[in-house]
């Protein structure tokens, strides 16, 4: 599947969620653990050797599972093959949390979801669909019964 | 640079039960050939892919559209002819992607579909919802609940995954979907019944 590197790399370079340096160690067998620059921005998780300006890599944060790993790291898998993990270390339970949630928070289907399970909520409590007064109640991405026929 | 593909190619296979935000033909010009290819391009989230046939099971490729510009282009070749224009990391212009609707009324759908596509325009939306949500809940003596998991399966099926776990998971949201698809259209309040369906089918 072809894509457009510097694309990535222009998005690599925007602002960030949160950024931090930490043990990744990938998923195949006999992996070691390396320092990186590890960055999320928007639904991706790029990662760089520590000295570097480009990225080693990045990851879509979608239909993903992250799982925290004993001591203080956590786990990304991919919904369809959760065998398969990127394993990261923090220096702390609290960095440990931090991310986590911020992992979890990053997902664009997430936070789609959450968004359309807000309306309904704000809709069945008060009569009102509180997506009106932002003038998008009509935009197809916010609508439930997403299913194709 | 690595773009992780499985991850990217597990979201695109895994979210083909569920209608996208926009999919359709475009013609797409070719940089190398610069005739106009025939594509079926599907929109979801931030993320556009171009397939070379609608039912192909890998995308030929895939654009991201955060912080990219679309704009109609006149004086095309193609009438319906648009522009989506991403960054690059130096600032000195981006790549242009030079595509073309099949008419006028595609070209306003897909103008429209794109420009509302970014992750950042989505995570301000969020917060104010939330928090009316919370409010109301608090207002109401009533316990907030959470937005619903990713899967709900994932939550309670525990490591190692065998095949016969999976096996039976998937074949219970077959079921569930087969159900949805034989219900007859919705009540006289249609959004309940929405919710209802949807509660059901997370909580598999």
């Amino acid at each position: 599947m072809r894509y457009n590197e510097k694309e990535l790399q222009a998005l690599s370079r925007q602002p960030a969620e949160l950024a931090a340096e930490l043990g990744m160690r990938g998923p195949k067998k006999g992996s070691v653990l390396k320092r990186r620059l590890v960055k999320l921005v928007v639904n991706f998780l790029f990662y760089f050797r520590t000295d570097e300006a480009e990225p080693v890599g990045a990851l879509l944060l979608e239909r993903c599972r992250v799982t925290q790993e004993e001591p203080s790291g956590f786990s990304i898998s991919f919904m369809e093959d959760p065998e398969r993990k990127y394993h990261f270390e923090c220096c702390s339970e609290e960095q440990c949390q931090e991310w986590m949630g911020a992992l979890r928070r990053a997902s664009y289907e997430f936070m789609r979801r959450s968004l359309i399970f807000y309306r309904n909520e704000i809709q069945k409590m008060t009569g009102k669909d509180p997506l009106e007064q932002f003038g998008i109640s009509e935009e197809a991405r916010f609508q439930l019964g997403g299913l194709k026929a | 640079m690595k773009l992780h593909q499985k991850p990217v190619l597990s979201f695109f296979r895994g979210c083909r039960t569920q209608a996208p935000d926009r999919e359709g033909i475009l013609l797409k010009k070719g940089t190398r050939n610069t005739s106009y290819q025939r594509r079926w391009f599907i929109l979801r989230g931030n993320l556009l892919f171009y397939l070379e046939n609608q039912a192909d099971h890998t995308p030929l490729g895939l654009i991201l559209l955060e912080n990219s510009q679309v704009e109609p282009r006149l004086g095309a070749t193609e009438p319906y002819a648009f522009t989506i224009l991403t960054p690059r990391a130096e600032g000195t212009g981006g790549r242009a992607y030079k595509l073309a609707a099949e008419n006028q009324e595609e070209l306003g759908a897909w103008l429209w579909a794109l420009a509302g596509a970014s992750w950042r325009r989505l995570v301000v939306l969020l917060p104010p919802l939330e928090a009316r949500y919370r409010e109301l809940c608090q207002a109401a003596g009533k316990e907030p609940s959470s937005p619903p998991e990713d899967c709900g399966f994932l939550a309670t099926l525990s490591t190692p995954y065998s095949f016969q776990e999976l096996h039976e998971h998937f074949g219970k949201e077959i079921r569930v979907l087969q159900m949805v698809r034989r219900r007859p259209q919705a009540s006289p309040n249609g959004s309940r019944s929405q919710v209802e369906e949807e509660q059901e089918l997370n909580s598999c």
